[in-house]
């Protein structure tokens, strides 16, 4: 008994101490992070130019969010910092993984608090992309879908203040912001520019070179007999062959588009039918109510499983979807009818599709994991 | 010196108000594109009657039109150089109000008419739409279709019930485009524009019209230019399809 209170004094006493210690450390010692002065950081902004296609869309970055060196350099290591979600698990790259071209392999994306909605969308090419981003296109541009995902409660399940507290309180972020924007104080570390920042990293993600079509269509080699059984009838270019009428929402270069598309994946009598409505529900148009993005091809054998709810395991699953019609719904795209391709045929144009892999994306260390 | 100045600053006053006075008068145009079926406005989804027993519901109409002017007696002024006119509206009050192009800033004249392309002119055509900026709506990639090296110019979607008993079976899609299916189409109207004042003018389509002699059924998507049944009776159809109402 004896012994046991003096344990408790003890106890209380080493308590009473800590907390002491704790706040005179804190007061004498540790810099209020929100507002550290950066100004003798040098701000020497070195402009990124990007290496654009041949025959790729004009890249148009935000005019107030110029790519440096620096700010690219900063979006990177944001995007692969865990930091930006509540128990620092997840990170952009979670769902983004370089290795599986941006995408993770999984129907559904897992976030802090179990699973999304959907999918995870391929980043390739995306600075090229100008009409709205997510599967139903609730952002308009890079820099306003980078702002969504942290306060997600699914996806990272934090506050914007903390992870401005959380960034001010490292150095190396400090500097980065300073570098990357030419703020003159931590207070001035914003989540406009951590979306900014990320926003010119995820614009870097260019593939439009190095695939066996992009040597194609610059005439430096051939495609094989399927391969160019697939091309014609993916573009519906010879009147002998079926159209396959994938070119109609995956147009050349970026073989995806601009428009947002029903492409058959659920079936409804009527326009509110739709278990998950997609655009419509952004938009308010009840006959965009069922529509997604039209995802670019390229590097589609990296990306499985397909569609914005990952419900196709193989691109034979895929073809067949497209060729027997689809579901039937008011707003269904017309293109999806029964398209009486044989099995050679969808092979043929499986055989295409692979032809737009490029696999340097997957490998490019200026992609990968900066620490 | 002080008279001196008044009589110096009496003339400016006095120079500022004649070049006021002659200041350019000015008017301002609205065209509203509407969409109709049989002479009625035409939403999207809304069902209507077709070669008995089919049935129709669009999806979708759009085209491009180019070189918008208006004539005078001796010359054209510009209006727009390309737009595309999308018409696939969901309610009947927004079909009824078309989709709009407004022009300021015109001279104050008595024009003689009103004309345009439908589609995309050869020259732009010889382009691509990677070579456009994306606030330009030739930079849409789904608008062109590289099998042609063409823009679509004119896209008529929907889908069609072709036992008339209330499924909607077959999707149905009519694209057009190529230089040799490109038209202008002119109105010889008086229009007449007022200083300070907006003057409206309504263009309608009639879709009935527009597929008037097509077996749809038959072929439910085309993207042929060279297609005479279809994609060819689309383009002799539509100058009969349109109408200038004031």
């Amino acid at each position: 008994m004896i012994l046991r209170l003096k344990g408790s004094h003890f106890f209380i006493a080493f308590v009473i101490c800590i907390v002491c210690f704790a706040r005179c450390h804190d007061s004498i010692e540790m810099p209020d992070v929100r507002n550290i002065d950066l100004a003798g950081i040098p701000y020497l902004p070195e402009p990124f130019n990007l290496e654009v296609p041949v025959n790729f869309p004009l890249f148009e970055p935000p005019a107030d969010n110029s790519m440096t060196v620096d700010g690219i350099g900063l979006g990177r290591k944001l995007f692969y910092d865990p930091i930006l979600s509540a128990d620092s698990t997840i990170s952009c790259s979670t769902c983004h993984q370089q290795a599986k071209s941006f995408t993770d392999n999984l129907p559904v994306s897992e976030g802090i608090a179990g699973k999304t909605a959907r999918g995870s969308i391929d980043l390739i090419n995306v600075g090229f992309e100008y009409h709205g981003m997510f599967w139903d296109g609730r952002a308009a541009t890079l820099e306003l879908q980078a702002i969504q995902p942290v306060e997600n409660p699914i996806e990272m399940g934090e506050t914007w203040d903390n992870v401005m507290m959380k960034l001010q309180r490292q150095e190396s972020y400090r500097i980065g912001f300073r570098k990357a924007f030419g703020i003159d104080n931590s207070s001035l570390m914003t989540k406009e520019l951590v979306a900014k920042a990320i926003a010119q990293f995820e614009r870097t993600i260019v593939s439009g070179n190095n695939s066996k079509y992009d040597r194609f269509k610059r005439g430096e080699i051939f495609l094989d007999d399927n391969e160019t059984n697939g091309y014609l009838m993916f573009f519906n270019l010879d009147p002998v062959l079926p159209d396959a009428q994938c070119g109609h929402c995956h147009s050349a270069p970026l073989l995806g588009t601009t428009d947002y598309f029903n492409n058959g994946l659920q079936e409804s009598s009527d326009l509110d039918g739709f278990a998950d409505k997609g655009l419509g529900l952004i938009d308010g148009k009840s006959s965009d109510n069922g529509k997604f993005k039209t995802p670019t091809l390229r590097n589609l054998v990296f990306t499985a499983p397909y569609m914005h709810d990952g419900r196709f395991n193989t691109l034979e699953e895929v073809m067949a979807h497209y060729t027997s019609g689809g579901k039937d719904s008011p707003n269904k795209s017309p293109f999806l009818n029964n398209l009486h391709l044989t099995e050679s045929q969808k092979a043929d144009v499986i055989s295409f599709l692979l032809t737009l892999t490029d696999s340097t994306v997957l490998t490019n260390p200026a992609f990968s994991r900066p620490f | 010196m002080k008279i001196q100045h008044l009589f110096i600053a009496f003339i400016i006053v006095g120079m500022f108000q004649a070049c006021k006075g002659d200041q350019e008068k000015t008017g301002s145009i609205t065209l509203h594109f509407k969409a109709f079926y049989d002479g009625q406005p035409l939403s999207m989804l809304s069902t209507k009657p077709f070669t008995a027993p089919e049935q129709l519901q669009f999806t979708r109409l759009s085209f491009f039109i180019s070189d918008l002017a208006l004539m005078d007696q001796s010359a054209t002024v510009a209006l727009k150089d390309i737009d595309l006119v999308d018409m696939s509206f969901d309610d009947i009050n927004s079909a009824d109000n078309g989709y709009t192009i407004e022009v300021s800033d015109l001279q104050v004249k008595n024009y003689s008419g009103l004309k345009f392309g439908i589609g995309v002119p050869a020259d732009l055509n010889a382009k691509k739409p990677v070579n456009f900026p994306s606030s330009n709506p030739l930079s849409d990639p789904n608008a062109y279709w590289s099998g042609w090296d063409s823009f679509i110019f004119m896209k008529t979607e929907g889908r069609i019930d072709t036992l008339g008993n209330g499924a909607f079976d077959t999707g149905f899609a009519y694209h057009t485009g190529t230089n040799e299916l490109f038209r202008t189409v002119t109105a010889t109207l008086p229009i007449s524009i007022e200083d300070g004042k907006n003057k409206e003018i309504d263009v309608d389509i009639d879709y009935k019209k527009i597929l008037e002699g097509i077996d749809i059924k038959a072929l439910p998507l085309n993207s042929n230019p060279k297609d005479t049944l279809q994609i060819g009776m689309i383009i002799r159809n539509l100058a009969n399809a349109l109408t200038l109402v004031q």
